[in-house]
């Protein structure tokens, strides 16, 4: 996609657009905007669903996301300035946004497709532990953990905390050595499973362009890997990221951008959050021209998305964006448990149902323990979501809703303990990358309890 | 009820915008009423504060409704109770210590960062925001300028955890150990990374920064 009239605009409104401080952008911009959106669409949380079920409420949220993104734009923090446009220019790019892209090559290449509420259409799964930091000797054995599982059609990888035992630091050479690393270490897991077409994420932490674009060179990310491109809390990008987002583009490469917003923080609470996913896909396709959009609100003091607030909020999001376009939208499951508990494994199939009755084009897990533990993660945390994509195609959101709720109802009460669980070499043979017994029972034992709820992950049959 | 509790009470409607009317000109009339400024400090502002702190921690306010109480509450101490201070020739402080904190550099995430910030303005302390992505140099020039008490440095990422430990080298390598302390936070920071680095503290989350702040503030006065 070289030469990309939109991205050219894109750089050239961000060293043109009006001048704003950043403070005034989040305090004055940013909270108050949200604030009076919700107010004016009477977006309210009544504490009532876990999914949301009302179509007029998410057409609501729809209308609040445009106005949130032509009125305010996304901040450059590299030049002060706000890229902004206007709302024929947001809608026209709405309407025409790809409603399929294709990621992986060969045998493992992967069609993503846009989704409704309710479709039956397959979602794509995606699987990795998204940037949780795992020491060099664990890199591989924890990317085979996802490979192994036989279910995923793409693979993001792990944070290395060392590059040949030394640190990783921003901006220096050591961040361009552990990109290079990253990429190298998960082909070599790829050709381990004879699976070299599959398609990948890696240098997810990459913090400058420096990382990012090593990591998208010869013997790097390949012309149908899968490029993360982040549009950071709130509303923000910089310079760098703007490189990276050229970069991919001319390398021909598959764009899954991302946005985060924060529970509590300036977009306030669930309605704000909800409005802020809902305007935060909508610029995202704006400023990176990408072709998946995902989000994973997080929790300030959990790190989690699995709240009932933030789930209703995200459903509420998705709804609105896959219910009014062809977005194709993404979630990360992130579970404040982690590997070897119950816990994670409801908290993750909860948040699986609410996003695929809610519409996502692709299902990505898992963000264990909050995303932030280093080696708190494994290949069977991940699992659970996938079954469940893959076993309730149609499921509708009051079915999803009701399920969502007892599953809750089995985790929340122990959610405030961070039940962070065990380190990856403690729930893995990291040598044979098989779960341990006890691990593989505890997964087996939920799954019956699922089974039993009402969730048919006994038709699943391996891929 | 007793009285302070229902001024406590009338005071958190106040910074929470719950109450219409200048809060300024409230507390002034407070203390008009008989009040002596230093038990109004002490016996009505600061247990507010902690009850505002509190709601942030339980989620019952959020992000904005914090600061917007900070920046009243500050508004408050140098427009009536520091001068009445002075005017009374009182050696009593409003201010806890001088903080300044930022995000080290390459990384730009900084929501956490400010509700550190915000929470330590709350609890009383002068904070100077550098923002994010500050390179080690300017942190420590910075620091050294402002007289600081306690540097506080937040990294969201492994990438960039290594100039916390850069921030801490600097200082004790030009011989500045002894004029402030170094507290480190982040989702990827442990107790034991900042002990290895030699900070002189860590908080797990906003309100831990803060205790070990109040801490770590006695430390380095006496």
């Amino acid at each position: 996609m070289k030469h990309h009239p939109r991205l050219f605009e894109v750089l050239q409104r961000s060293e043109t657009g009006p001048l704003v401080h950043e403070v005034d952008f989040d305090r004055k911009l940013v909270g108050p905007t949200i604030k009076r959106l919700t107010d004016k669409y009477d977006i309210r949380y009544t504490g009532e669903f876990y999914v949301n079920c009302d179509d007029d409420l998410a057409d609501r949220v729809f209308q609040a996301g445009l106005d949130f993104a032509s009125e305010v734009g996304v901040f450059n923090q590299s030049t002060s300035r706000c890229i902004t446009w206007t709302r024929d220019e947001i809608e026209i790019a709405v309407r025409t946004c790809p409603a399929e892209a294709s990621v992986g090559a060969g045998e493992q290449k992967c069609t993503i497709v846009a989704r409704k509420p309710e479709d039956t259409n397959r979602i794509a799964l995606f699987g990795g532990v998204v940037g949780i930091p795992f020491p060099e000797h664990l890199y591989l054995p924890i990317t085979l953990s996802f490979l192994n599982q036989n279910i995923f059609d793409i693979i993001d990888s792990a944070s290395l905390e060392t590059a040949y035992g030394y640190p990783i630091k921003a901006g220096t050479g050591w961040e361009v050595l552990g990109a290079w690393r990253e990429a190298e270490l998960v082909q070599e897991a790829l050709a381990l499973v004879g699976k070299p077409g599959m398609p990948f994420g890696a240098v997810q932490l990459s913090p400058t362009a420096l990382g990012s674009l090593a990591g998208v060179t010869w013997g790097g990310l390949r012309t149908f890997d899968h490029n993360h491109v982040p549009m950071t809390s709130e509303f923000k990008v910089n310079n760098d990221l703007l490189a990276i987002i050229t970069h991919a583009h001319n390398h021909s490469g598959f764009i899954g951008a991302y946005y985060n917003p924060i529970y509590g923080g300036f977009v306030g609470g669930a309605p704000g959050i909800a409005v802020a996913v809902a305007a935060g896909m909508i610029l995202l396709n704006q400023v990176t021209i990408g072709h998946t959009f995902c989000t994973r609100p997080t929790h300030p003091f959990l790190g989690c998305d699995t709240t009932p607030e933030i789930l209703w909020a995200t459903s509420l999001a998705v709804q609105a964006l896959t219910r009014n376009s062809n977005l194709m939208i993404a979630n990360l499951a992130g579970p404040v448990s982690g590997p070897g508990t119950r816990t994670i494994l409801y908290e993750n199939a909860a948040f699986a149902l609410m996003a695929i009755a809610s519409g996502v084009s692709e299902l990505e897990a898992s963000h264990s323990a909050g995303g932030a533990v280093p080696r708190h993660g494994s290949g069977l945390d991940a699992r659970i979501c996938a079954e469940v994509a893959r076993t309730m195609p149609g499921l509708t959101r009051l079915h999803a809703n009701e399920l969502v709720g007892r599953l809750v109802k089995l985790y929340q009460p122990e959610m405030q303990h961070k039940p962070i669980g065990r380190p990856f070499e403690e729930v893995y043979d990291i040598e044979k990358v098989e779960p341990t017994a006890e691990w593989q029972g505890i997964y087996d034992d939920v799954k019956e309890e699922l089974i039993a709820m009402g969730i048919p992950l006994d038709r699943f049959k391996k891929m | 009820m007793s009285e302070n509790e229902k001024i406590i009470s009338e005071f958190t409607e106040y910074l929470l915008g719950e109450r219409s009317g200048d809060p300024v000109v409230w507390v002034r009339s407070v203390l008009n009423a008989g009040l002596p400024p230093l038990d109004f400090f002490n016996n009505i502002f600061n247990p507010t504060m902690t009850i505002i702190g509190a709601k942030f921690s339980r989620l019952d306010i959020f992000l904005p409704e914090l600061m917007d109480a900070a920046e009243t509450a500050k508004r408050i101490i140098e427009q009536v109770i520091d001068p009445m201070f002075i005017e009374q020739k009182s050696s009593s402080k409003t201010s806890r210590g001088k903080i300044l904190i930022c995000t080290v550099q390459g990384d730009l995430h900084d929501i956490g960062k400010n509700m550190v910030s915000i929470m330590l303005q709350v609890n009383g302390f002068e904070v100077i925001d550098l923002g994010t992505n500050v390179n080690t140099r300017t942190i420590l020039d910075r620091a050294i300028e402002e007289k600081v008490d306690i540097v506080g440095l937040s990294s969201l990422m492994t990438t960039s955890m290594s100039y916390m430990k850069e921030v801490v080298d600097l200082r004790d390598g030009f011989g500045h150990k002894d004029k402030f302390a170094i507290i480190i936070g982040g989702a990827p920071i442990t107790a034991e990374f900042a002990t290895m680095i030699g900070a002189d503290g860590f908080g797990k989350d906003a309100f831990e920064a803060v205790e070990r702040c109040m801490a770590l503030i006695s430390r380095v006065k006496s």
